[in-house]
C-alpha cells in the first residue's frame, strides 16, 4: 500500500461522513498536482543553476556568482524577470495554438511526474505501468513542440518542430527496448518495485551488476535519453547555430520558460528512471543501513479509524527520506552527466541522429535485449539444476 | 555514424564515438576540478598595461596649442581654443568627441611638447551623446598659478611702464586689468 | 534547373489526368526559402545569405554582402597615408596586425626606405601572433557553429593571452595600429620578449588540447569530413587563398612564394613548413581539412615567433620617416598572407600627402564567392559547418 492511497484511507475514514469521496479524489489530486509542479519548478531553477555552474566551471569561469552564495538564487532572479518580460506573440502565429503548445508541454511533464516515487512510500500515484506510463507522458512533450514550431509561423521553428518529430520517433524505440533489459530482470513496469528487487548485497544489489548485458543497455539507455531530452549533442531541435533558437525562437518570457521547465523535468525523469532501472533507484548501502536500523515501512502517516493524523511512524519517515534521497541524488547525478557530456560534445547532424537511432542504437539495444534473456534463462537454468 | 559497408567499419565508429568522447571528457573534467581563470569584474580588474589606450588626458601647463594633434587626428575628433596672453594661454576649451574617436595614438605622437597622452581609463558612460564631446581641461580657463603669474607679469610691465612715465616726465596712467 | 521546374510544378495544376483512368499527381513541394541572417548566430557578423532549401536539403545560396560597408577605400584616399592606418585595423578586425602590415608595406615599397631590422622583426612576431589569435577565434568558433561550446572558451583564453601581449606593447586589444609606415610605433616593453616565448611554449601543449577534445573527436569529423569539399580546381577557379586553399591541397603561401620582409630568410633557415592538407579524413578539401590547416598553421607561427625571439637584434624600430610624409609618385601592391589569405593592398600615389587610389584586395571577400557553389546540395546543418570554415570577417568582406 502505497502513501498516497494510505493518505486517501486516512482521510477518507476522518472526513468521509463530511466530505464526499469524489471531492476528496478531485482535492488529493489537485494537492499532487501543485505539489509536482512545485517539484518541477524546484528542479528547474536547481538544474539551470547547477547547468551553469558546471558549464562555467568546465569553460574556466565562474557561472553566476552574485545572487547569494555563489548565485544559487540566480535562478529565482532570472524567475522574476521572465515573469515581468513582455509577453510577444508574433502577428501572424496562430494565437491558440502558440498559447497551448507550453501549456501542452508543461501539462504532459507534471503528468510524467506523477508516476515518480518520491519515496518508497510517498508517490503521487503508485502506477504498475509506471515506466511506460513515463516514457507514454513524456513522449507527449513533442505534441507540444511540433505545435509551437507550427504556430510560430516561422521557417526556423519549423524546422526545429520536424527535427524534435522525427529525433523523439527514431530515439522512442532504442529507449524503450533498452529499459526491456532491466524490466526484463525486474519482472515489473512499477518503479517502486523495481528499486525493491534491487535490495539485495546490502542495498548493492543493483541491476547494473546483475546482468553482463546491462552496462551496454545502460550506455545506450543514456544515448537514447539525451536524445529523447533534446539535450546535446542531440540538441538538434534547438540547435541555436543552426535554427537560432528552433522550436522556441518566438517565444519569450514565461511561456518561453515553460519550454524551459519541461527540458529540465525531462532530464530529471530520465535520470530518475536510469537511477531506478539500472542503479539501483532507492537502495544503496546507506538505505540498506537506514532500513536495517529503522525497519522498511512503507507508512508514514498512521490511518487511524477516526482521525487522519494520528500517528506519525518516525522511523519510516527517516527510511522514507535516506530512500528519497538517494534517488534524488542518483538522478542529479545523471543530470550531471548529461550536463558534463553537453559541454564537451559538438552537436551531431540530422542524418546522423537518424542514422545513429535506426542503424546503430536500435539492432544494439536488440541484441543487448536477447542476450540478456539468453543469459537470464541460462541463468535460471542453472539455479534451477 | 556515416554509412559504412563493412561490419568491421561498423564497430569502428562505435569504438571511435566512445573512445574520443571519453577523451574529451577526461579534458572538460580536468578544467572543471581547476580555479577559473577569469576574475570578477566589477570587484576585481585585470592589471592595465602602462600603454593602454584610454581616454586621453591632457598637461595643460606644457601644451601651446598648436594644434599639430588635431591635424594628426584621422577624424578630426580633437578641437581647441585659447588665447594668447603674451607667454601664458588662456585656454577656452579643448574637447575630443568620444562619438569619433578610435583610440589610435595618432595624435600623441606628433606633439612637440609631449603633452597629451593616453590613460588607463576605458569605461566613458553617459546618458547623453553630447556629453562624450569631452572636455580635456581639468578646469576653465587658465590654472590658478598660470592666472597668478600674468598678473604679477602685466603688474611688472605696469610698474615699468609708470617708471618709464615717471622717469620721461609724462604721467601716463594705466588701468588696472582683471 | 531542378528548381525551376519544382516552382513551375507549383505554378501549374498538381493533378493532371495523363490517361484514361490515369491521373498522375505531383507531390513535390516547393522549396522553402530561408533568409539565413544578417541576424542569426552563425554567420559570424552581418553576413545575409539567401537559402533555398528543399526540407533540410540546401538547393541554392547566395551571399548578400554590404552590411558592414563603411567606404574604407573611399577613406583611404581622403585621409594622409598615415591616418589611414587605423582604418586598415578595422577591415578584419581579428587580424589587425596584419592589416597594419600589409598597408604599411605597400606604402614603404613607394617610398622606397629601409626598415630597421629590429623593427622586421617586431612585425614578424606581432603578425605571426595575430594569426595565432585569428585561428583561434577561427577554430573556436567553428567549434560554437558545429555545437562544441567549451572549445570556444578554452581557444579565447589562450587569445586573452595574446591580445594581452599585445595590450602591453601597443596599447589596444583589437585594433592595434602599431606596425606603422617605416616600422612600428615603439619598441616592446621589457619582459615583452621572454613573456611571448613563454606564451609559445604553453601554447604547445594547448593545441594538442584542441586537437583531443574537438579535432580529432568522432562527432567532430563526422560532421566536417566530406563536408563541403572544395576540389583543386574549384580552389584555383575561384581564386581562393590562405587556409582554404592550402585546405584543398594546393601548396601555396605568400611567405615562403612570394616572400616579404624576412620571411624568405626563415624559410631557408628551415624554421617553418607549409601544412597543406592531404584529406586525412575523408575528401580532399572539405571542412576538416581546412580547421586541420588552420591548427597547424597556429603551430607553424610559434615556431616563426621563437625563430625572430632568437635572432633579435638592437636598434631602431622605426627607419627615417619625415614628420609629414610625401609619398613619391608611383603605383605599388603587396600582398601578404594574412590568417585569412591573400591580403593585397594597392596604392597610387601622384606625390602628395594623399593617396590618389587606394584599393584593398580582402581574402574573405574572395573566398565567400565559393560559398555559392558549395552550399548546394548540403544539408542545413551543413551549410552552418561550411560557412563557419570559410572563416569570413564580414568587415572585411565589406570593408
Amino acid at each position: 500500500m502505497s502513501g498516497t492511497s494510505a493518505f486517501l484511507e486516512g482521510l477518507k475514514a476522518g472526513l468521509g461522513e463530511f466530505v464526499p469521496m469524489w471531492a476528496l479524489w478531485l482535492g488529493s489530486a489537485l494537492i499532487s498536482v501543485a505539489i509536482a509542479l512545485g517539484l518541477i519548478s524546484l528542479i528547474a531553477m536547481f538544474s539551470v543553476w547547477l547547468e551553469r555552474k558546471v558549464a562555467g566551471h568546465i569553460q574556466c569561469r565562474y557561472g553566476p556568482m552574485y545572487v547569494g552564495w555563489h548565485g544559487w538564487l540566480q535562478s529565482i532572479a532570472d524567475g522574476v524577470k521572465l515573469l515581468l518580460k513582455e509577453d510577444l506573440i508574433p502577428r501572424d502565429a496562430d494565437r491558440v495554438l502558440f498559447m497551448l503548445a507550453p501549456a501542452l508541454v508543461l501539462a504532459a511533464i507534471v503528468g510524467a511526474m506523477a508516476a515518480y516515487p518520491l519515496a518508497p512510500g510517498i508517490l503521487f500515484a503508485d502506477i504498475d505501468l509506471g515506466l511506460f506510463f513515463i516514457i507514454a507522458m513524456s513522449s507527449m512533450t513533442t505534441i507540444g513542440v511540433v505545435m509551437a514550431g507550427w504556430a510560430s509561423n516561422s521557417k526556423w521553428t519549423i524546422y526545429g518542430s520536424m527535427r524534435e518529430a522525427a529525433q523523439v520517433v527514431a530515439y522512442e524505440i532504442p529507449l524503450g527496448v533498452s529499459l526491456l533489459v532491466p524490466v526484463m530482470v525486474a519482472g515489473t513496469l512499477n518503479l517502486r518495485e523495481a528499486s525493491a528487487a534491487q535490495a539485495d548485497f546490502f542495498g548493492m544489489g543493483w541491476f547494473m551488476f546483475k546482468n553482463p548485458f546491462m552496462l551496454p543497455a545502460f550506455l545506450l539507455f543514456l544515448v537514447a535519453a539525451l536524445a529523447e531530452t533534446k539535450r546535446a549533442p542531440f540538441d538538434l531541435p534547438e540547435a541555436e547555430s543552426e535554427l537560432v533558437a528552433g522550436f522556441m525562437t518566438e517565444y519569450s518570457g514565461i511561456r518561453w520558460s515553460f519550454f524551459f521547465m519541461e527540458e529540465y523535468a525531462a532530464m530529471f525523469l530520465m535520470s530518475a528512471i536510469g537511477a531506478v532501472f539500472f542503479l539501483g533507484g532507492f537502495e544503496s548501502p546507506l538505505t540498506h543501513l537506514a532500513g536495517q536500523l529503522f525497519g522498511r515501512d512503507l507508512v508514514v502517516v498512521g490511518a487511524g479509524p477516526e482521525f487522519a493524523f494520528t500517528a506519525i511512524n518516525w522511523g519510516a519517515l527517516v527510511y522514507q527520506l535516506v530512500a528519497g534521497g538517494t534517488l534524488l541524488v542518483k538522478s542529479f547525478l545523471g543530470i550531471f552527466l548529461m550536463m558534463w557530456l553537453r559541454w564537451t560534445l559538438p552537436r551531431i547532424r540530422i542524418d546522423q541522429v537518424m542514422t545513429m537511432g535506426y542503424k546503430y542504437l536500435t539492432p544494439l539495444a536488440l541484441v543487448c535485449v536477447l542476450g540478456a534473456a539468453l543469459w537470464e534463462a541460462g541463468w535460471q537454468a542453472l539455479v534451477r539444476s | 555514424m556515416q554509412q559504412t559497408e563493412t561490419a568491421q567499419g561498423y564497430v569502428k565508429n562505435i569504438w571511435d564515438t566512445v573512445k574520443t568522447t571519453l577523451v574529451g571528457m577526461k579534458i572538460t573534467w580536468r578544467y572543471m576540478l581547476q580555479k577559473p581563470i577569469t576574475v570578477q569584474y566589477p570587484d576585481e580588474r585585470m592589471p592595465i598595461p602602462d600603454r593602454y589606450r584610454g581616454i586621453h588626458y591632457l598637461e595643460q601647463e606644457k601644451c601651446i596649442n598648436c594644434l599639430a594633434c588635431a591635424r594628426a587626428c584621422p577624424i578630426d575628433c580633437i578641437e581647441m581654443e585659447a588665447v594668447r596672453h603674451g607667454k601664458e594661454l588662456e585656454w577656452i576649451s579643448f574637447t575630443l568627441d568620444y562619438q569619433k574617436c578610435m583610440f589610435c595614438e595618432l595624435c600623441v605622437y606628433p606633439c612637440p611638447k609631449d603633452c597629451i597622452h593616453m590613460g588607463t581609463e576605458y569605461a566613458f558612460v553617459t546618458f547623453d551623446r553630447s556629453e562624450f564631446k569631452h572636455d580635456l581641461l581639468s578646469f576653465k580657463g587658465m590654472a590658478r598659478e598660470a592666472r597668478i603669474r600674468m598678473k604679477e607679469a602685466e603688474a611688472k610691465k605696469a610698474a615699468k611702464d609708470a617708471a618709464k612715465a615717471a622717469g620721461g616726465g609724462k604721467s601716463a596712467e594705466k588701468g588696472g586689468e582683471g | 534547373m531542378a528548381n525551376e521546374t519544382r516552382e513551375s510544378a507549383q505554378g501549374s495544376s498538381r493533378i493532371q489526368a495523363t490517361g484514361p483512368g490515369e491521373v498522375t499527381v505531383d507531390i513535390r513541394t516547393p522549396d522553402l526559402e530561408i533568409n539565413f541572417g544578417p541576424q542569426h548566430p552563425a554567420t559570424h557578423g552581418v553576413m545575409r545569405i539567401l537559402m533555398r532549401a528543399d526540407g533540410e536539403l540546401v538547393t541554392g545560396a547566395q551571399p548578400h554582402l554590404g552590411y558592414l560597408h563603411r567606404c574604407a577605400e573611399k577613406i583611404g584616399e581622403n585621409v594622409e597615408w598615415l591616418q589611414y592606418l587605423p582604418y586598415t585595423d578595422r577591415y578584419d578586425y581579428l587580424a589587425s596586425m596584419n592589416n597594419n602590415l600589409g598597408y604599411s608595406l605597400a606604402v614603404e615599397a613607394l617610398l622606397g626606405i629601409e626598415i630597421p631590422r629590429r623593427a622586421t622583426l617586431i612585425r614578424i612576431i606581432c603578425a605571426e601572433l595575430n594569426r595565432i589569435g585569428s585561428h583561434l577565434v577561427a577554430f573556436g568558433t567553428y567549434g560554437l557553429d558545429i555545437g562544441a561550446f567549451t572549445p570556444f572558451l578554452y581557444t579565447f583564453r589562450e587569445r586573452e593571452w595574446m591580445m594581452a601581449l599585445f595590450e602591453k606593447i601597443c596599447g589596444a586589444r583589437l585594433t592595434y595600429s602599431y606596425i606603422r609606415i617605416g616600422g612600428v610605433f615603439n619598441d616592446a616593453p621589457p619582459g615583452w620578449f621572454e613573456e611571448v616565448a613563454r606564451f609559445c611554449d604553453v601554447f604547445d601543449e594547448k593545441w594538442k588540447e584542441y586537437c583531443d577534445l574537438l579535432l580529432v573527436n568522432q562527432i567532430y569529423v563526422k560532421r566536417t569530413a566530406n563536408v563541403g569539399v572544395i576540389s583543386r580546381d574549384m580552389a584555383l577557379d575561384f581564386g581562393l587563398t590562405g587556409p582554404m586553399v592550402r585546405g584543398s591541397g594546393i601548396d601555396w603561401d605568400l611567405r615562403r612564394d612570394m616572400p616579404y620582409m624576412c620571411y624568405g630568410e626563415i624559410w631557408r633557415d628551415g624554421a617553418f613548413k607549409i601544412p597543406v592538407a592531404r584529406g586525412e579524413m575523408g575528401a580532399l578539401g572539405d571542412c576538416w581539412d581546412r580547421s586541420w590547416v588552420r591548427v597547424m598553421e597556429m603551430v607553424e607561427s610559434t615556431k616563426i615567433v621563437r625563430w625572430c625571439l632568437d635572432h633579435m637584434v638592437d636598434g631602431p624600430v622605426i627607419g627615417e620617416i619625415p614628420k609629414t610624409l610625401k609619398v613619391p609618385a608611383g603605383e605599388a601592391y603587396v600582398g601578404i598572407e594574412n590568417p585569412r589569405g591573400e591580403l593585397g593592398h594597392y596604392v597610387v600615389s601622384d606625390g602628395g600627402k594623399v593617396s590618389i587610389r587606394t584599393r584593398v584586395r580582402g581574402p574573405s571577400f574572395c573566398n565567400l564567392a565559393v560559398l555559392e557553389d558549395v552550399l548546394p546540395g548540403s544539408l542545413v546543418g551543413d551549410a552552418i559547418a561550411i560557412i563557419g570554415s570559410t572563416d569570413i570577417v564580414v568587415g572585411e568582406t565589406d570593408r
